[in-house]
């Protein structure tokens, strides 16, 4: 399209512009000639060439101006079309004097006689100016165009950390956060905004390291920790949390996020199914090549199965596989009352 | 000083509040203070002290979590026969379905405003004063958006819950209007009828014998010729139960 017949707004303006030169062309051109026959003549040559100007944007487009461009090919096009153009003005200049003249004489021929040669010049030189203003059009699109792309990217980066976010974190673990939030307001304002700060500081930990490719297990038992602490104001003394974790293992790499589902379960399908809830017990401990993370909670064992237990097991399990290329990695088990949950990752450290 | 008059108290909505987090009975006990004809009768961390409350003190209204252990909102329920209008309190909002199909008063997604809260009265009030709605018992079987088969059986004994999972029931006996549920030699009488139960079990690990008699077929040891076209279903622990014409014909179907 265009970039000023597409435009209304532009295209009054640039009208507006060749109707300035028309004025100026009437003053500079009208030799011995009468006002009026000036006017008549100059003013819609004018208009009419700002149309012809137009196709500059063929030219411009056809022969961008970039790093590899060829300066010589662009002038020797430029000074071609410019030619043309002008001749195109002289042409229909000498038509509309005649027209001009046929009607009422105002020797509008006399005149476009005297200025032809100057009016070939100035022809070529609007032209000029029209190419290079064209030109900066373009650019000015472009860059535009390009604004908006970085813009749409950040967008949907961000719209895909947030999606990962979602993958991450049961929405309704955010809606009770909310809740307590609610009910601490009026009980303990104090409590309130530490569960705010524990919340956002939560969620932007979640954000920052699932944008990693890998984090240090001591990060994700970090993240853990507070995922818990945020549970805790909710379940109160139902929900204790243990950690063991050796600084030997804490120091190796694993996928971000790794503990979430396996804490998530361990709350929502663990302790919070118990009239008197329990302890959760994590560990980390590092033989050789290899870390282990153990996460052990109890259980009812009479609980109902229809509430998606294992459905974040599977998830990680995949998600190792495909992703990262771990095998076998997830095992768990269940007896008398408790559920363990074992992770084993190659060590890699940084 | 005037003290209420016995008619303005008989009109207070008395509450029972059930939920297992302690943030959340606390916010509804400070927002059910606004309202001056609400009454806390009861305070309930888990489904079966809700149950114990509703019989012992039977409330008007109950406010009831969904997700708590043991006993869901929609268990307490069951078990307390239905009849007392409840308000659902919960953070998911993928029950409500279920939730308005057992006529539930209101659904309350977590977090809720005051005015949501006194919405959900108002409601309450009406239901209350025409005391309409029929019997929340009769829709609790059909409300169940899941067809899959039960995995315990909920019975109350008075104030006292038992949970039985289903794979602990030997047999299960039809007496008029109840049914009584066998397991590891115990007996646990239930106001429900025999078709109602059966539906709900598994029909592959359950089986109706006899007019009387749903079977766990885990629980057969033999079966035994007893008389001409009359058989009798040995137990493995030996308990001997009738098996009728057409129950050896479901039988052989699924043996």
């Amino acid at each position: 399209m265009h970039p000023i017949l597409g435009e209304r707004r532009r295209l009054v303006i640039y009208l507006l512009a060749f109707l300035l030169v028309g004025l100026l062309l009437v003053v500079g051109l009208r030799g011995g000639s009468t006002w009026l026959a000036s006017i008549v003549f100059f003013l819609p040559l004018s208009v009419a060439y700002g149309f012809i100007s137009l196709s500059a944007w063929y030219v411009c487009r056809a022969f961008p101006v970039h790093a590899n461009a060829r300066p010589g090919n662009i002038v020797a096009v430029h000074v071609v079309a410019a030619a043309v153009a002008s001749l195109m003005l002289v042409a229909i200049g000498f038509a509309w004097a005649t027209a001009v003249d046929s009607l009422a004489d105002l020797e509008a021929g006399r005149l476009f006689t005297e200025q032809r040669a100057l009016l070939f010049i100035i022809g070529a030189l609007l032209f000029w100016l029209a190419a290079v203003f064209h030109y900066l059009l373009i650019a000015f699109e472009a860059s535009r165009e390009a604004e908006t792309r970085a813009l749409e990217l950040s967008l949907l980066a961000r719209e895909a950390e947030l999606k990962a976010l979602r993958a991450q974190i049961d929405p309704h673990f955010i809606f009770n956060s909310l809740h307590s939030i609610s009910a601490l307001t009026s009980i303990d304002p104090a409590a309130a905004r530490q569960m705010c700060l524990l919340l956002a500081d939560f969620l932007r930990e979640t954000l920052r390291l699932g944008s990693n490719s890998r984090i240090s297990l001591a990060d994700e038992f970090a993240l853990a920790e507070r995922f818990l602490a945020i549970e805790q104001v909710r379940l109160g003394s139902r929900l204790q949390v243990t950690r063991d974790t050796d600084p030997l293992a804490t120091e190796c790499l694993v996928p971000p996020l790794l503990l979430q589902p396996l804490v998530e379960n361990a709350v929502v399908h663990g302790v919070a199914q118990l009239v008197d809830g329990g302890t959760i017990r994590m560990a980390a401990s590092r033989d050789g090549s290899t870390v282990t993370i153990t996460l052990e909670n109890p259980c009812d064992p009479d609980r109902s199965r229809s509430r998606g237990v294992g459905l974040g097991l599977d998830l990680l399990r995949k998600q190792l596989t495909t992703q990262f290329g771990v095998y076998d990695a997830v095992h768990a088990n269940e007896a008398s009352g408790q559920f363990r949950v074992e992770v084993r990752l190659p060590a890699v450290t940084a | 000083m005037s003290l209420p008059s016995e008619a303005e108290d008989m009109d207070k909505i008395r509450v029972a509040v059930i939920d297992d987090e302690e943030l959340a009975r606390r916010i509804l006990r400070e927002l059910l203070a606004a309202h001056s004809d609400v009454e806390i009768v009861a305070e309930c961390a888990n489904g079966f002290e809700a149950v114990k409350a509703s019989a012992e003190l039977t409330p008007d209204l109950l406010i009831l979590d969904i997700q708590m252990p043991k006993l869901d909102g929609f268990d307490v329920l069951e078990l307390v026969g239905g009849k007392t209008p409840v308000i659902f309190v919960t953070a998911y909002d993928s029950y409500a379905i279920r939730a308005f199909k057992i006529h539930a008063v209101d659904y309350l997604l977590k977090p809720f405003s005051a005015e949501r809260l006194a919405e959900a009265l108002g409601r309450a009030r009406e239901r209350i004063r025409s005391r309409e709605g029929p019997p929340v018992r009769d829709l609790l079987s059909t409300a169940r958006t899941d067809r899959k088969p039960i995995q315990r059986v909920l019975i109350r004994d008075r104030a006292d819950v038992h949970v039985i999972p289903v794979e602990t029931i030997d047999y299960v006996e039809s007496q008029d209007d109840y049914v009584a549920v066998k397991s590891g030699g115990h007996s646990y009488l239930k106001e429900q009828t025999m078709a109602d139960l059966e539906a709900l079990l598994d029909p592959r690990a359950f089986v109706r014998i006899h007019r009387r008699y749903v079977l766990n077929l885990a629980r057969l040891a033999r079966i035994e010729l007893a008389v001409t076209d009359s058989r009798i279903a040995i137990l493995t622990d030996g308990t001997e139960l009738p098996i009728s014409r057409t129950g050896y014909a479901r039988l052989r179907e699924l043996l």
